[in-house]
């Protein structure tokens, strides 16, 4: 069963804010867990908002500290980041998430 | 094969590899074959600050009021911390200066180890803090069993590189017999390879090394204790998340072979020494935070959860050079430790000016610039 982990607001809601704004909401999958994010902000604190650790350090994009693995799905950065971005990886801090996502931590 | 100051030769420095190719001449920054090192510059730069302008008067008494163990896992710490980065403060430079490149790498290294020079001097401004007699502590790093175990370990890779360098430098290539040391065999691949396994060296000592320190020291602050130390701490794990970006931006630009084809080659025969390295140094932390811990613990700390947290980055570590993840553990065991690494100024983004949209494996470039006016981290 695929849960849909949401705070305060519901998808619905999310979706008609982010329509009205002519913003996208994606969905990220993580293990059997599906979470709602927008572009507005990087991928690292909105996984945090839904309640999921993610390791960090210079929230900068400059340490890799929040690397993990991008399994299939589009991100973009926008400023380049100085920590080296492994193929297959995204950097949570400041990746936007352009499509639905399929991400996942150490194996 | 001698080092010159000032190559006379002409050539395009754009087209040499990193290490190993013609000796710098012009120290010339328009123009770079990997513009990362020139950004790793810029921030170093943005970052520097010095240790006096903390303010250590409520160390210096909250040290007094430390149980004896705990101002045993204090100084032990600050003694570890002294030698690894008396050893970051000139290695980089007696090691690399003489076989680099690259101007922006060149700078880099050398921007990269004079910050280190100022972790050394914030030891000195903390332990004056803190003790009457710094010379006891400062003695205590060449004698003590425990810091000079490490010390052969960050060191044994830099030496072993100087000493084939400046075999390198005065007699070219051929196999060496040295008085003491037995014959040393000089050839490209054999100076590739003793360079790789340093910069793996370095990148673990950036990586791992100071980790159990930095959670001690974390650890005394949750507790209100010793905050001026975990600022000035909070200052130098910044400069080493950077300094440890920049030994993986080395290795995987050598293992890439973007760089120089024939160290591709190396990084791959290379490859189970480097886990070994990790591995090795992984251990080496666990032990420590065992020694650490001998007398007796500290609340919310104790040698087993440090064990955990060494093994859980060097696992975050390791994946980050593209190698597999040894350890079983997969969870920060202290995760609220990212709270206090995390820098102060993270709204302050300096690049912020000339942001480009940067493209990564598959991504979508059809936005444009005013999709992110409101942007910030
Ligand atoms: S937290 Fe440092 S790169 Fe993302
Ligand atoms: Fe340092
Ligand atoms: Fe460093």
């Amino acid at each position: 069963m695929t849960q849909i982990l949401m705070t305060s607001t519901s998808k619905k809601e999310i979706s008609e804010k982010q329509e009205r704004k002519g913003q996208a909401v994606h969905r990220v999958l993580l293990g059997k867990k599906q979470i709602l994010v927008t572009e507005e902000e990087p991928l690292l604190i909105q996984l945090e908002r839904a309640g999921i650790h993610v390791e960090y350090q210079c929230r900068e994009g400059y340490c890799s500290s929040c690397s993990i693995k991008l399994l299939w799905g589009n991100v973009i950065y926008p400023f380049e980041p100085l920590a080296w971005v492994q193929s297959g990886y995204l950097l949570a801090c400041c990746a936007i998430v352009k499509s639905d996502i399929e991400i996942a931590f150490f194996d | 094969m001698s080092y010159s100051t000032f190559n006379r030769k002409h050539f395009d420095s754009t087209k040499e590899p990193m290490f190993f190719g013609e000796n710098v001449n012009v120290a010339r920054y328009d123009q770079q074959k990997h513009p990362i090192f020139e950004k790793l510059i810029e921030k170093q730069l943005s970052f520097f600050w010095r240790p006096e302008e903390v303010d250590l008067s409520t160390d210096r008494k909250d040290f007094q009021r430390l149980e004896a163990h705990e101002q045993h896992i204090f100084l032990s710490n600050l003694k570890y911390q002294t030698l690894l980065d008396s050893v970051q403060g000139r290695s980089p430079n007696v090691a690399l200066l003489p076989i680099v490149s690259l101007p922006e790498l060149e700078t880099w290294i050398e921007t990269w180890s004079f910050s280190e020079t100022i972790h050394s001097r914030s030891y000195t401004h903390i332990i004056r803090n803190i003790v009457n007699d710094p010379t006891k502590i400062f003695d205590d790093i060449v004698t003590n069993e425990e810091i000079t175990k490490r010390a052969d370990s960050v060191s044994i890779y830099y030496d072993r590189l100087i000493e084939m360098v400046n075999l390198y430098n005065t007699m070219g290539m051929g196999t060496f017999d040295i008085p003491g040391r037995g014959e040393i065999e000089i050839s490209m691949p054999k100076l590739k390879k003793a360079l790789y396994l340093t910069i793996a060296s370095v990148n673990v000592l950036e990586a791992i090394r100071f980790y159990v320190s930095f959670a001690c020291s974390f650890g005394f602050a949750e507790r209100t204790l010793m905050e001026g130390n975990a600022k000035i701490i909070k200052l130098i794990a910044r400069d080493e998340a950077l300094h440890l970006t920049g030994t993986q931006h080395m290795l995987n630009l050598m293992a890439s072979g973007k760089d120089d084809p024939e160290m591709a080659i190396i990084a791959a025969e290379c490859q189970d020494e480097v886990r070994q390295i990790f591995i090795e140094a992984a251990e080496q932390e666990k032990e420590w935070a065992t020694y650490l811990f001998k007398d007796g613990s500290m609340i919310g700390l104790n040698a087993q959860i440090l064990g955990q947290y060494v093994e859980y980055i060097t696992n975050v570590r390791m994946q980050a050079v593209g190698l597999e993840t040894h350890f079983a553990t997969k969870n920060n065991p202290i995760p609220w430790i990212n709270a206090w690494l995390v820098s102060d100024n993270v709204q302050v983004a300096p690049q912020e000016a000339e942001i480009s949209s940067y493209l990564v494996g598959q991504t979508d470039n059809s936005l444009d610039d005013s999709d992110f006016d409101d942007f910030d981290l």
